[in-house]
């Protein structure tokens, strides 16, 4: 587990130095069990750093997303180093966004966090409905420890954990500087049961399952907004020529849209699990994306986003690759 | 000027090719409703002059800017109607075709179906046509050589007749001398000419013509780059020999301890030669090689005390130290004259060819039969003292030729007329012979070959058409097992040899110029031609000629004509100096591109590459492509998330619209 | 509509130099086939997009063909692998959420093939019948 006080001192080391720009972590949120991404500049700052299981957001995706405003005539871009404290799958992201150069090595700190799971704020909220003020949580051994206004309650693990969380095979950060805590035994198996379950389905069935979840679909675009792997400076998605997709709420559209964005990360998704988690209609993406997980993982042997020197699945190829669906 | 699209529908009748199933008029008619189409015309050969002309005077007249021509395929007519657009002042790639004849007509007998179908095609080629933009087509210059692969008669010919012309040749021979297949034979098909003297004065001119560079016992390893500017990578192979020094005076095969022992290759084995060799007599040129399988020196790293080529040879030529050398070059244009490899008539175990020694092939006959050959041109069967001279001889045609249990279908086109030849050879160097060929056609197609066939029959030679079932033997004679099917009648014929015509096949290393040059195989698995009338002679690359039988089966004077056919089109690019290059090559937008990197990884001809630009004050990496480079082939637009990658007149913008329309027009 | 009377609509996507001239020589030869399959010409199976296919079978398509020349011989040496990979992945992704497998199909035709490519426009047009009319993903209004 990361010690608290360790992370906040190794903040504000970082945030000390010349050649860092700021440090991207969380801190509590202003009410319930919310958390949220923040943006340390000065040391001080550092003391409102946690990490916690409350820690969800994928900080990666702010990477890849800072705006970079016109610089006056003559004026040097600030290419100081940006820290980000990342989990493993946060830290996946980071090796993909590398492979795909939409950022430099030399321009990280990289404070990894070893992560024993982090939770469903929807199960978390059922359980204990109507809290408003700020709650932390803590991980114990298979259970989590809540301190709610009304005293601690530990809670079995597999009750509240982030769906993608309960079958984690990267736990430990693939890349950092810094590591904070021991490294933790992963206790995913990569079965990939949910997918299993869905394929073994009748196509019909399968059909109507995702046209269920579809059509719920309102069109905000978060879980694109989100995504650490999504970061196209102009989403062809969004673009009006030439129209891939049209802008209306139908199954069509819809169902096209999601396709259209699972395929995207085809071979890229790093399984952080944001998309399903930003879903204001809880549509359950990550069963999409961990479907082409599980597809590239057994046909070609490649997992996104664990090895930086790796070529992208989708620019590469093997003159001997599956072809059995061909004619 | 107003870019508002004004479309020109063209639809063809291609005299009833199209218009058998193909209402022209209702095309012609839907067309004209369609949006932006000013003019919707049918015609009966829009490919003729005065069809061009309807288009030429359209353009002028109504103004058009973009024309579609509902027609045969582009891949036969893109390129005339290009050329008539520009000559009507209209950039050439304003102009979409619709093929209504090989996709539609042709294989479509319902009119009122094809019909839909043809307007559906119209429509989406329609839509396309309003949204395509205009290209520009650059040139580059040609590097003025050539390279020809192979230096059989095909090759040799081809050299020369450009070398002629003033260019600068490099005839790249897998063997260690040019002179090809035809070396090999004594007569040739039906002026009995003697194939020696024809061949040997082309091959010394080869070897001495001051723009023919020779690189014989060499193999081209490496094809970049595109037409007008071919970079070739060629591997001179070691030959041990001093190719200065070598005098080829042959002292040291005569010295050599396994001079008679190694098969000869020439000979088709029947003949031996020694491990450092001259492959024939009148070889070019006329220097040694060391077979590096079967020398002692070169295999073991030993030979007797010393080797005793060294001892021998006067110049001190021999270096086995030779390392094999790359030569690289520039070329404007390619030849392939790779020539065929004998049908293996092993293959047909039925024949015995295996079994016994008096079962030989053509090309086994045509060496005996040679002055130069292993006998000295006697007919001689088996060795030594018990060498006979065979009376009964039977020929055998179309084995490993029109056979689909071997895989062949194709006529070899050339197995009538040599076993016409040997069987006239035969009659003459054996004059009491009794020859007959086992036939299942005679086909005597060529100038002069009716003639010769008939004075072969004359001659005494029997023709008995049926195909053997088997050859087997019986006490000292094999026995021919057949029908003879006009009079059907079962024939067992025995006879003391047994000529199988075997037929021509591709070359076993086919592939490997396959891989170099990306050219396509056709169904018989020769390399194919562009078109099978009207390209007969180009490939699916441009640049790259075909000669020979490396295209398909033909016999000599066919090949020389198709060599000659290779050299003027490589010719044609050669002497005009410059080559326009693909002008529906990718773009990529920089300000949308993320530099990712997918389409530089992706793009086969390293044609994209990341570059870093400033973006407001930021350093960006982009990706660009080099025209010069890019080929066309869109992969990096299929691979571009971002959609920043467009290829020209293939843009997602174009062929989505095409999408909507086929699905609206159901 | 009853079974026997649908006819449904394919796109298919070619290459210029295998499958369109795989298909060019399948009318040079007169070979008969359905009118149900339309092409859209492409330099190489490498060049089409996977969301293509997603677009076709919102914009009225039934069954959706890709076809390339066979592997080793694309004419710009590698496209066909590229175009393999995405489309064993697009073919996987479709089949997950339902989409009959019969309506996506892909084929290896050679500029020679002029018989497998009747072949090929039987088996996809057939296929395309037994899965239907896709009016369930159909776009409301296409506007071309």
């Amino acid at each position: 587990m990361v010690d608290l006080e360790k992370l906040r001192t190794v903040a504000k080391e970082t945030i000390s130095r010349d050649d860092v720009k700021y440090l991207i972590g969380w801190r509590q949120g202003t009410y319930g069990f919310r958390v949220t991404p923040c943006f340390i500049e000065e040391p001080g700052e550092a003391e409102q750093l946690i990490f916690s299981p409350l820690c969800t957001n994928n900080l990666a995706s702010y990477l890849i997303v800072t705006e970079k405003l016109p610089l006056p005539r003559g004026e040097k871009p600030d290419t100081r180093k940006v820290a980000v404290m990342v989990k493993g799958c946060d830290s996946r992201a980071v090796v993909q966004q590398l492979i795909e150069q939409g950022i430099k090595r030399e321009e990280l700190y990289i404070i990894g966090c070893p992560c024993e799971g982090v939770l469903d704020l929807k199960k978390v909220e059922a359980k204990f409905p109507h809290i408003l003020d700020p709650v932390a949580a803590q991980w114990g051994k298979d259970k989590i420890i809540f301190q709610l206004p009304e005293g601690v309650v530990e809670v079995p693990r597999e009750e509240v954990l982030a769906q993608k969380c309960l079958d984690c095979r990267d736990p430990n950060p693939v890349i950092a500087d810094i590591t904070l805590g021991e490294e933790i035994e992963a206790w995913g198996n990569g079965e990939y049961q949910d997918v299993k379950e869905l394929e073994a389905k009748s196509a019909e069935e399968r059909w109507a399952f995702w046209e269920d979840k579809f059509s719920s679909c309102i069109r905000c675009y978060s879980c694109r907004n989100v995504c650490p792997m999504c970061y196209c400076k102009d989403c062809i998605l969004d673009r009006l020529n030439p129209s891939w997709i049209y802008r209306s709420t139908n199954i069509s559209e819809n169902t096209a849209f999601h396709l259209s964005r699972a395929f995207h990360l085809a071979g890229r998704c790093i399984e952080c699990g944001e998309c399903e988690r930003v879903c204001p209609v809880d549509i359950p993406l990550m069963k999409l994306n961990q479907k082409f997980s599980k597809e590239v993982e057994e046909k070609y042997g490649y997992r996104p986003g664990i090895d930086p020197e790796a070529k992208p699945l989708q620019s590469s190829y093997r003159p001997d690759d599956k072809e059995d669906f061909i004619l | 000027m107003n870019n508002k699209p004004k479309i020109g529908v063209y639809v063809c009748h291609c005299g009833i090719n199209i218009s058998h199933t193909v209402d022209v008029e209702a095309v012609a008619e839907f067309a004209s409703q369609l949006p932006n189409v000013r003019v919707a015309r049918e015609y009966s050969y829009m490919c003729s002059d005065p069809g061009q002309a309807l288009i030429r005077e359209d353009i002028k007249n109504e103004g058009l800017n973009r024309v579609v021509v509902a027609s045969c395929s582009p891949r036969m007519h893109e390129l005339t109607f290009r050329k008539t657009l520009a000559e009507a002042g209209l950039n050439p790639y304003y102009l979409e075709m619709a093929n209504i004849r090989e996709h539609c007509s042709w294989v479509h007998g319902d009119r009122e179906k094809a019909t839909a179908k043809a307007k559906r095609l119209v429509a989406a080629a329609a839509v396309k046509a309003r949204l395509l933009e205009p290209l520009q087509e650059k040139e580059v210059d040609v590097e003025p050589a050539s390279l020809i692969i192979g230096a059989g008669i095909a090759g040799i010919q081809a050299a020369l007749d450009i070398a002629e012309a003033g260019f600068k040749v490099y005839l790249v021979e897998k063997t260690p001398s040019v002179g090809g297949r035809m070396s090999q034979l004594d007569k040739t098909f039906p002026t009995l000419d003697c194939s020696a003297c024809i061949l040997t004065p082309k091959m010394v001119d080869v070897a001495s013509h001051p723009n023919i560079e020779l690189l014989t016992y060499s193999q081209v390893e490496d094809v970049s780059g595109y037409v007008g500017n071919f970079d070739v990578k060629v591997r001179k192979k070691a030959r041990y020999v001093d190719m200065d020094k070598c005098t080829g005076c042959g002292v040291c095969a005569q010295e050599c301890r396994l001079t008679g022992r190694i098969p000869s290759e020439f000979d088709e084995g029947m003949g031996k030669r020694a491990a450092i060799y001259l492959p024939f007599p009148q070889a070019v040129p006329a220097k040694y090689t060391i077979d590096p399988e079967r020398c002692l020196m070169l295999t073991r790293g030993k030979c007797g005390k010393s080797p005793k080529c060294v001892d021998a040879c006067g110049t001190g030529a021999i270096n086995f130290e030779q390392e094999d050398e790359i030569v690289e070059f520039k070329v404007g244009s390619i030849i392939v004259a790779t020539g065929f490899d004998v049908f293996d008539a092993s293959r047909k175990p039925e024949y015995g060819y295996n079994d016994y020694e008096n079962v030989i092939t053509g090309l086994e006959l045509e060496r005996l039969v040679s002055a130069s050959g292993p006998t000295g041109g006697d007919i001689l069967i088996g060795k030594g003292d018990d060498a006979y001279v065979p009376k009964d001889i039977a020929f055998i045609k179309c084995v490993g030729s029109r056979d689909k249990s071997v895989g062949n279908e194709y006529c070899s086109r050339v197995c009538c007329m040599y076993t016409a030849k040997l069987a006239h050879l035969l009659t003459e160097k054996i004059p009491d012979a009794n020859v007959r060929v086992y036939y299942m056609d005679v086909r005597a197609f060529g100038k002069g070959f009716e003639e010769f066939y008939d004075r072969v029959r004359r001659e005494g030679v029997r023709y008995i058409r049926g195909n053997p079932s088997e050859v087997f033997k019986r006490g000292d004679k094999l026995v021919v097992k057949a029908e003879n099917t006009l009079t059907s009648t079962p024939v067992e014929d025995e006879v003391d040899l047994v000529v199988l015509a075997v037929g021509l096949e591709p070359r076993r290393d086919a592939r490997e110029i396959i891989d170099i040059l990306r050219l396509s195989q056709s169904g018989d698995r020769f390399y194919m031609e562009a078109h099978p009338k009207l390209a007969p002679v180009d490939t699916a690359t441009d640049g790259v000629f075909l000669a020979g039988c490396a295209q398909g089966p033909k016999d000599i004077p066919d090949t020389v004509a198709q060599a000659k056919g290779a050299a003027s089109s490589a010719l044609v690019l050669l002497s005009s100096g410059k080559v326009k290059v693909q002008a529906q090559v990718s773009h990529i937008n920089e300000d949308t591109c993320r530099g990712c990197g997918y389409c530089v990884e992706i793009c086969p001809y390293s044609a994209i590459e990341l570059v870093t630009v400033n973006q407001f004050g930021h350093e960006a990496l982009v990706a660009r492509v080099n025209d010069a480079l890019c080929k066309g082939c869109g992969a990096c637009v299929a691979g571009c998330f971002s959609g920043s990658a467009q290829q020209k007149s293939f843009m997602d913008g174009q062929i989505l619209p095409q999408i909507a329309a086929l699905g609206v027009m159901r | 509509m009853s079974e026997q009377q649908f006819e449904p609509s394919v796109i298919a996507f070619l290459c210029n130099w295998c499958s369109y001239a795989g298909a060019d020589l399948a009318g040079t030869s007169r070979i008969q086939y359905p009118t149900n399959l339309d092409i859209i010409r492409v330099m190489c199976s490498g060049r089409v997009n996977p969301l293509f296919i997603v677009n076709a079978l919102q914009q009225g398509a039934d069954g959706v063909l890709v076809s390339g020349c066979h592997p080793g011989d694309c004419h710009y040496m590698e496209g066909n692998f590229y175009a393999r990979r995405r489309f064993t992945l697009m073919n996987e992704l479709l089949n997950y959420v339902g989409v009959d497998a019969k309506r996506f199909n892909m084929s290896w035709v050679s500029a020679s093939e002029g018989a497998k490519w009747k072949d090929v426009v039987e088996e996809v047009v057939e296929n395309a019948k037994e899965a239907g009319p896709f009016e369930q993903f159909r776009r409301n209004k296409i506007n071309w």
